[in-house]
């Protein structure tokens, strides 16, 4: 599905990624963890264009998309939802989804306004709410909910439980699952291992750009000195 | 009474309804790309002379008329998607003077083109019956096109709002507005969402156009009169806001019409103090936003003390100038008059946009006062030279200082086109008080005298003033006045916070500013002995804009160059072709996109590099 050699990224003159790589299996889901800083958020932002890789080579599916600009990385399939949301303040919730709406692919069960109500429900009720005045979990929910009505087989998601209250959590948590269960794979970034644990066929750590440790979420648990190194605040 | 209100009601409502169509495509297009669209104004133009020849071929009828008028849209439409992909889409993320430097160009150039296309005789439209026909109100007759135009504008309000609320199309424009990113991250080609945009808004341009030839003529000057106008109901409305430029619209409208009925010469004032107060209340326009300033590009800054190779090269310019006079003959003698007079006035205008951050599209006011405040004290008062020019200049500086303590909050595309604005009101004020400017006519004999020991003793003043005064501007800026000035720029909170008082700073750069751009007028005046409207006028404006980024902004010996480079290129392109707006305006397209940061920043660069 995506496969990432050597990937480096860089912030002006600043290199971030220093030769990333990791594979995703179709239908799997990985997730991306790591400290403030660790450089999570630039590889979804470099898988999805936003940054363009310096050097390294992605590949998804059958195509090489390092170097496309990120609309042409969407339409090949990819999702991606960022860390701040950034759903269209003005425009209402039915609107938001428009944005994202794109023709289905073979394989996959296309999304539909109704799909993905039924998959979020709270977002039905609001419709015709703009999405400015929204809860941060109702604006989390929308943005996932906006990039699936792409029909994506693989979604980035940054760092989706952010600042969400325990219930919002186990909703997107929840979507999380059902969309698996729907053959789209997954590439979660998360600071904590909570996340993870739930749902994570394969775990990355990342420091300083960096991929230093991958495994199983059985293996994390049981590599203690890992989880001390990488991961403790 | 009654019969009088309403008549200027509809006059109102039909102004009205026009700016608003010259206005709604320009506030469009800025919502969604950011770009001010100086062409605006042109495209309008070609909508008025495109719409003349081709109703004038259609049959005479309103069906042939409204079939006419569409088609000029849509020739129009073509038109501003051409200019998008061939120019806009590479300066995006460009400063945005770039951008209005640039869409400035092609203006100049297709004011050229159409003086080739249909020549320079303004273009009236024959009025068949229908166009001529009146409706009674009480004892007058209101033209019956003009019903028409107040139908059409609300009709053309509501077909876009209905545009961008109910189709996938208007839902993508609007979110482009708000995130271009995050929509390209949702797979959406950006490129032909702006296209589009763009050529929607030339259509409109290019109807407002059309529509508006039974009640004007197709003249060459209607490209910048009319950006000027759209500028302004923009401005006022908030820029990128729809409603806010119907709003906005109606206002002036009806202001013009009751205020021509109530007070014939009020209306160039009260459009102006409509639209200070507006901003003084509402800083970005009646239904206007805090502009979105990220992903833009800073204007590069690159003020130092001088090195000691710079110094010595300013030397050797300075021995240079001083020889001139005894190898150079009268006519290279008045050239490099000017020259000087030019480094001065693009000095001033840097010390405003490039330290103060104030982008002004109306510099010329400043030169015009100091031109006529010169030549009325020279004529009227018979003020000797000196005491003119002091005059000249304190009279320029007392305006700007007024002036200044309304604009000096606003920022960046405001501050333009507010500036801009006032100079076309003072522009306007001169043609029109003949009495005291002698309107067209301008003032004649206003000559240095005789002691001054003729164009050589006068070439030696103005060096002496020039390079001089250019020098205070430049020391001023490395005193903590210019550093002081540069932190409130860069980061206004931080300098804030540590006790400038922003405003006040930024008044007395702008006063300063408008003060030597007055000393340079005066000398003009002087220089040529007389004054005329046009001293003040929007060419004059931008030919300081085009010294100063000529030279580049961010340089301090930008200035220098740039006025050396332009005042020759200008006349060189005077002397040597018919064509000089079409030559300008590639050269300038051509600088833009060559070299964003002026030939003086493209040299530092190479030298630092
Ligand atoms: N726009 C930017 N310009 C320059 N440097 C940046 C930019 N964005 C991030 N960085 C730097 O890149 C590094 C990696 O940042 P990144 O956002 O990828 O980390 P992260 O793992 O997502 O962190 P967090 O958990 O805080 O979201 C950091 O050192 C950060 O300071
Ligand atoms: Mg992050």
């Amino acid at each position: 599905m995506l496969e990432v050699e050597r990937l480096c990224s860089f912030y002006g003159r600043a290199q971030i990624l220093h030769d990333v790589g990791f594979a995703i299996a179709p239908g799997s889901v990985a997730v991306l963890l790591g400290r403030n800083g660790a450089g999570k958020s630039t590889v979804l932002k470099s898988l999805i264009g936003l940054v363009p890789p310096r050097a390294g080579r992605i590949r998804f599916q059958t195509a090489d998309i390092a170097g496309l600009p990120p609309h042409r990385i969407a339409r090949a399939g990819i999702g991606y939802v960022p860390e701040e949301r950034r759903v269209f303040a003005d425009l209402t919730v039915a609107e938001n989804l428009e944005t994202g709406r794109h023709p289905p692919r073979p394989g996959l069960a296309p999304w539909t306004q109704a799909r993905l109500f039924a998959l979020f429900p709270a977002l039905a009720e609001l419709r015709r709410r703009p999405a400015g005045r929204m809860s941060g979990g109702e604006q989390q929910m929308l943005a996932i909910a906006r990039t699936l009505m792409g029909n994506p087989r693989l979604v980035l998601l940054d760092e989706p439980g952010e600042g969400l209250a325990p219930l919002m959590l186990r909703q997107i948590e929840q979507a999380v699952r059902a969309l698996r269960d729907e053959g789209v794979s997954l590439l979660i970034a998360e600071q904590g291992p909570a996340f993870a644990r739930a749902v994570a066929d394969q775990v990355l750590v990342m420091e300083k750009g960096a991929i230093v440790w991958s495994g199983s979420q059985a293996a994390l648990a049981a590599d203690a000195p890992a989880r001390q190194r990488y991961l403790a605040p | 009474m009654h019969g009088f209100f309403f008549l200027q009601l509809l006059t109102g409502l039909a102004t009205a309804a026009q700016l608003f169509l010259l206005a709604a495509g320009l506030t469009v297009i800025f919502g969604v790309t950011r770009v001010v669209n100086f062409a605006h104004g042109s495209l309008y133009m070609l909508g008025a002379y495109l719409g003349y020849s081709l109703i004038t071929r259609a049959p005479p009828t309103p069906v042939g008329f409204a079939l006419g008028a569409l088609a000029t849209a849509a020739i129009v439409a073509a038109l501003g998607a051409a200019l998008e992909i061939g120019l806009l889409r590479r300066l995006y993320r460009a400063p945005d003077l770039f951008q209005l430097l640039a869409t400035f160009a092609v203006a100049l150039m297709a004011e050229d083109l159409t003086q080739r296309v249909w020549g320079a005789e303004d273009l009236a439209l024959p009025r068949p019956g229908f166009l001529a026909a009146a409706v009674r109100i009480g004892a007058a007759r209101f033209p019956l096109y003009d019903l028409v135009l107040i139908g059409l504008g609300p009709a053309v309000y509501l077909a876009l709002l209905a545009l961008f609320r109910t189709t996938r199309w208007g839902v993508l424009v609007r979110a482009a507005t708000a995130d271009r990113d995050m929509l390209a991250c949702l797979g959406v080609d950006q490129r032909w969402l702006f296209t589009g945009v763009f050529a929607l808004g030339a259509g409109l341009a290019g109807l407002g156009g059309a529509l508006g030839l039974p009640d004007a003529t197709a003249t060459l000057q209607m490209g910048f009169s009319s950006v000027t106008d759209a500028f302004v109901v923009v401005v006022v409305g908030g820029l990128g806001s729809l409603s806010g430029a119907a709003l906005a619209s109606l206002l002036i409208g009806l202001l013009q019409a009751f205020g021509i009925a109530l007070v014939p010469r009020s209306t160039l004032v009260l459009v102006f103090v409509v639209m200070a107060v507006a901003l003084v209340l509402r800083p970005h326009g009646l239904l206007g936003r805090v502009p979105d300033e990220t992903g833009r590009a800073a204007m590069p800054d690159l003020i130092r003390p001088a090195t000691p190779a710079l110094r010595a090269l300013a030397l050797a310019a300075l021995l240079a100038a001083l020889a001139l006079p005894f190898v150079a003959g009268p006519f290279l003698l008045s050239v490099a008059t000017e020259a000087l007079i030019a480094l001065l006035f693009a000095a001033s205008l840097h010390l405003m946009m490039g330290p103060g951050g104030m982008a002004s599209f109306g510099h010329a006011a400043w030169f015009g006062l100091g031109a006529y405040g010169a030549a009325l004290a020279a004529l009227a008062l018979r003020a000797p030279l000196p005491l003119a020019l002091v005059m000249g200049m304190l009279l320029a500086g007392a305006v700007a200082a007024l002036f200044g303590l309304v604009v000096v909050r606003l920022a960046g595309v405001y501050l333009a086109m507010l500036t801009l604005a006032f100079a076309q009101i003072v522009w306007a004020g001169a043609m029109q008080f003949g009495e005291i400017s002698g309107g067209d006519n301008g003032l004649l004999g206003v000559w240095p005298p005789r002691w001054l020991g003729g164009p050589v003793g006068f070439y030696f003043l103005a060096l002496a003033l020039c390079v001089g005064g250019a020098l205070v501007l430049r020391r001023a800026l490395q005193a903590p006045f210019g550093y002081a000035l540069r932190g409130a720029r860069d980061a206004p909170q931080r300098a804030a916070a540590i006790g400038l008082d922003i405003t006040r700073l930024r008044w007395a750069a702008f006063t300063l500013a408008g003060a030597a751009a007055g000393l340079a007028g005066a000398l003009f005046a002087f220089a040529k002995g007389s004054v005329f409207p046009t001293y003040l006028g929007l060419g004059r404006s931008v030919d300081a804009l085009l010294m100063v980024l000529l030279g580049g902004i961010g340089t301090m010996s930008g200035p220098f160059v740039g006025a050396v480079v332009y005042t020759g290129l200008y006349d060189a392109l005077l002397l040597a072709t018919d064509a000089w707006r079409l030559v300008l305006g590639a050269a300038i397209v051509a600088m833009v996109l060559l070299f964003p940061q002026g030939i003086a920043g493209a040299a530092a660069r190479r030298v630092r590099a």
